[in-house]
């Protein structure tokens, strides 16, 4: 077990270390001269504090170097600052890396909520009719793109019922953005659950329990489930991913103050360090994820812990 | 969506749940949500409209803008300068307070002017502050500014948000978490990305800014929240979160319909759109083929189709309000809309129908000026241009452009709609002066006009002299103007929002802001 943890750790190690390297990378594979991209739009700067800012980011150094630069800041903590408004971009991203964690979890807390015991019971009763309804509304779930079931919530809870606030933060601002990632990602875990438990069911040991007269709950329980929700959390694990990421159209519909919202804007106005900043914290969450997933895994299959 | 919204508002009652309750505006609050945030509450380290907008409430300037877009006394009641223009000395008013209850005086002129020139940080927009070498406080009330050479441009600058005077008791975190300075408002607090808390400043004197109130806001507070969403701050306004926001494009007839809401178009907003071309190689190289697209549009008529009556066509390089823009004028330069003298000239340069000019046709995204670059594309195709809208951000398209311009072989040309706004003819100086902007056209004789548009102290000398930029520009049809306003300018208003307005240059104003019932 610690051995394969260790082996999991190192190789989240060398994943963030290749970040960095393609983090420092990444501003050269613009085309163009990125400072003078940065600053088209600013009528009085002059040309000094464009060769400044050029300095100032070590883009005047051979790239060897700017990495060594850029490593040596970052073993201090600093990320460097903002092109736009100079602040440190630590700070700019620990503002709402909470956000978007808390927005993550809970539309994880609801998808899973929703979505394994949907899964459970169509495999439960496998081509019912009672299956086939779910999955019809399991492929509509994954179907129905982010913007629009936001849009309709929206307009449903806080446009006409008034019950919920349009914009904001605050506890009730989470209601609405964390429905619609979450209803989404229930229809992908109904659909993945549901897949994964027929899977197991036809398996021999399985068919054995249920040969041997085990009443059926029991051999769900204590066979069907542990073995069939392996996938699920591998599928946990990507999709979180995912939201951290790929929440911006539900953070524009909702003002919610998170990371990917940052990181789009960031891009749209060439805030390089921005960019780098989140590029790097992302990948530290991901990798931290994929090895809490792993340790999971080898919880709930010993077949691993052994490999 | 169809929904019954009166049951559903009963049933919403009858469990008890309130509209509203959830907002976390008090009272005397006062809720704009805008699209974005500010860059930064330092007035040296952004340049950005979002940021502007928000520095003209907390702090003041020297000058202030009348209706007109001209500059008139504001924390200055006066000022002089020597006959050749490098020396100004101001004289400011008496009594005028920091947020943090110290008096504002020269020494608070200086603080800002040396953090502009500071050697280490120096102000995003030092170049327009122009050549100044040293603000020399005369007593506490008379700042004297010498300036290398004359910069006439420095006025109108003197009386934009750019040039806040910022009091010299911010110390750390200015910026981020302070920004003491006089303006009719008071920071409290700004969460970036989220919302900017304000607190009405109860000492502030109105000298010169555009407002009845010559005091104190009459609300206590004004909370600028960031939605990005058009439709959600369509949403929030219907719900009362939000009392003034930028409605969607598509929803403002509707809006006006209904009468539910008020739309406010801001005048005199300095904001330019127009044709420029990639001038170092073919087909744009040839001043026929630039007139040929200028001739080919009809800005009146697709502006009206895709904005109906918010947005009107532009004679001019620089937009109305702003010094020198004389629609009249202008109008006898612009190349008009003419299709067969387009034509003409596409028959003398070589092309036909059958062997259409092609180039690429660059617009920024957003406030649907795509569907406008495809009315254009329709009018372009009907005298044989054959133009491929790429659109992207403004980010990129001020890149794209450099590159256009930079590239120099090759028969498939390149033109963009570009957008710039400024306070004084001084922009055209970084759009047309060697090297230019965006590398594009520039030429000797026009470089030696624009230089005395910076040095000219006669009003009506420097006038006559952007105007003859204005003509080279236009007659030779390297800056085509197509209208104006093009961004941001639209408002909606709930109807218990009583005297809001935005003055020249999309600064909109809360002081005289009263919320009914």
């Amino acid at each position: 077990m610690w051995r394969f943890l260790g082996t999991r750790l190192a190789m989240g190690a060398l994943t963030i270390w290749i970040t960095t390297i393609l983090v420092t990378l990444l501003i050269h594979a613009v085309p163009g001269d990125p400072v003078q991209i940065m600053y088209a739009q600013s009528q009085g700067t002059t040309p000094e504090q464009i060769e400044e800012v050029r300095r100032s980011l070590g883009l005047d150094r051979p790239i060897p170097v700017q990495y060594a630069m850029f490593i040596e800041r970052l073993l201090h903590g600093d990320l460097g600052n903002t092109i736009r408004g100079g602040q440190p971009v630590l700070d700019v991203i620990m503002q709402r890396l909470p956000n978007t964690l808390i927005l993550a979890c809970a539309a994880m807390f609801i998808a899973i909520l929703i979505g394994v015991p949907i899964g459970f019971l169509a495999a439960y009763r496998e081509g019912s009719v009672v299956d086939i309804s779910l999955m019809v509304l399991a492929i509509a779930g994954i179907s129905m793109p982010h913007f629009w079931l936001g849009l309709m919530l929206l307009f449903f809870f806080a446009l006409e019922l008034g019950w919920l606030p349009v914009s904001g933060s605050g506890p009730l601002n989470l209601i609405l953005p964390a429905l619609t990632l979450g209803l989404s990602n229930a229809a992908i875990f109904a659909r993945l659950t549901r897949s994964s438990m027929i899977d197991v069911m036809s398996q021999d040991y399985v068919q054995t329990a249920f040969a041997k007269g085990l009443p059926k709950a029991l051999v769900l329980r204590r066979h069907v489930l542990r073995a069939g929700l392996l996938p699920v959390v591998t599928m946990m694990g990507l999709q979180f991913a995912f939201m951290m990421g790929g929440t911006i159209v539900v953070e524009n519909i909702f003002s919610w103050n998170g990371v990917g919202r940052m990181a789009v804007e960031a891009i749209f106005q060439r805030d390089y360090p921005i960019i780098q900043g989140f590029i790097l914290t992302f990948s530290v969450v991901v990798v931290t994820v994929a090895i809490v997933i792993d340790a999971l895994y080898a919880v709930l299959d010993p077949r691993i812990r052994r490999a | 969506m169809i929904l019954r919204r009166n049951s559903l508002r009963r049933l919403a009652g009858a469990a008890g749940i309130v509209a509203g309750l959830t907002s976390s505006a008090a009272a005397g609050d006062i809720v704009w949500a805008r699209y974005g945030d500010i860059d930064s509450l330092d007035p040296h380290r952004a340049t950005s409209t979002l940021s502007l907008q928000v520095w003209s409430l907390l702090y003041d300037t020297l000058l202030a803008t009348d209706a007109e877009g001209l500059p008139v006394p504001h924390l200055a009641k006066s000022w002089t300068s020597n006959e050749e223009g490098t020396e100004y000395t101001f004289s400011l008013q008496d009594g005028v307070m920091c947020h943090d209850g110290t008096p504002l005086d020269a020494n608070d002129v200086k603080y800002t002017i040396d953090a502009a020139f500071s050697e280490e940080t120096p102000s995003v927009t030092k170049g327009s502050w122009g050549p100044i070498t040293s603000a020399e406080v005369i007593d506490p009330l008379t700042i004297k500014l010498t300036l290398e050479k004359p910069f006439v441009a420095m006025i109108p600058f003197l009386a934009d948000s750019f040039s806040s005077i910022i009091c010299d008791s911010n110390g750390d975190g200015f910026g981020t978490t302070t920004a003491i300075g006089s303006g009719p408002w008071k920071l409290v607090s700004w969460t970036k990305g989220d919302r900017i808390v304000l607190e009405k400043n109860p000492d502030y004197k109105n000298f010169g800014k555009l407002a009845e109130n010559p005091g104190a806001p009459h609300e206590d507070g004004l909370i600028i929240a960031v939605v990005p969403e058009p439709q959600a701050r369509l949403a929030a306004l219907k719900t009362g979160e939000v009392h003034i926001a930028e409605p969607p494009f598509d929803d403002v007839p509707s809006i006006k319909e209904s009468g539910e809401l008020d739309i406010i178009v801001a005048e005199n907003t300095g904001q330019n759109v127009f044709w420029e071309f990639a001038v170092h190689r073919p087909p744009f190289n040839d001043k026929r083929a630039r007139l040929a697209v200028a001739h080919a549009t009809d800005a009146a008529a697709a502006i009206s189709l895709i904005y109906g009556d918010l947005s009107v066509q532009e004679n001019c390089p620089v937009s109305r309000g702003v010094f020198g823009n004389d629609q009249d004028f202008c109008a006898q330069y612009r190349p008009g809309y003419d299709p067969e003298k387009s034509k003409a000239l596409l028959a003398e340069l070589g092309y036909s129908m059958d062997k259409p000019l092609e180039t690429a046709l660059l617009v920024w995204t957003g406030g649907n000026r795509q569907k406008l670059g495809e009315v254009f594309q329709a009018q372009l195709a009907e005298v044989g241009i054959k133009a491929s809208i790429e659109i992207m951000d403004i980010g990129s398209l001020n890149a794209r452009v450099r590159q256009e311009n930079e590239t120099t072989t090759g028969t498939t040309g390149s033109m963009d709609m570009m957008t710039w706004s400024w306070y004084d003819p001084d922009i055209l100086y970084a759009l047309w002066h060697t090297p230019g902007a965006y590398r594009g056209y520039t030429s000797p004789e026009l470089d030696a006009m624009l230089d005395e548009t910076r040095v000219l102290t006669d009003q009506d000398a420097r006038k006559a002299k952007v105007q003859e930029v204005f003509k080279y520009l236009l007659e030779n049809a390297i800056h085509v103007p197509l209208y104006t306003p093009g961004w941001e300018w639209v408002f909606a208003v709930r109807p218990e929002v009583d005297g809001f307005f935005v003055a020249p240059f999309v600064y909109p104003n809360f002081s005289d802001v009263k919320l009914g019932g």
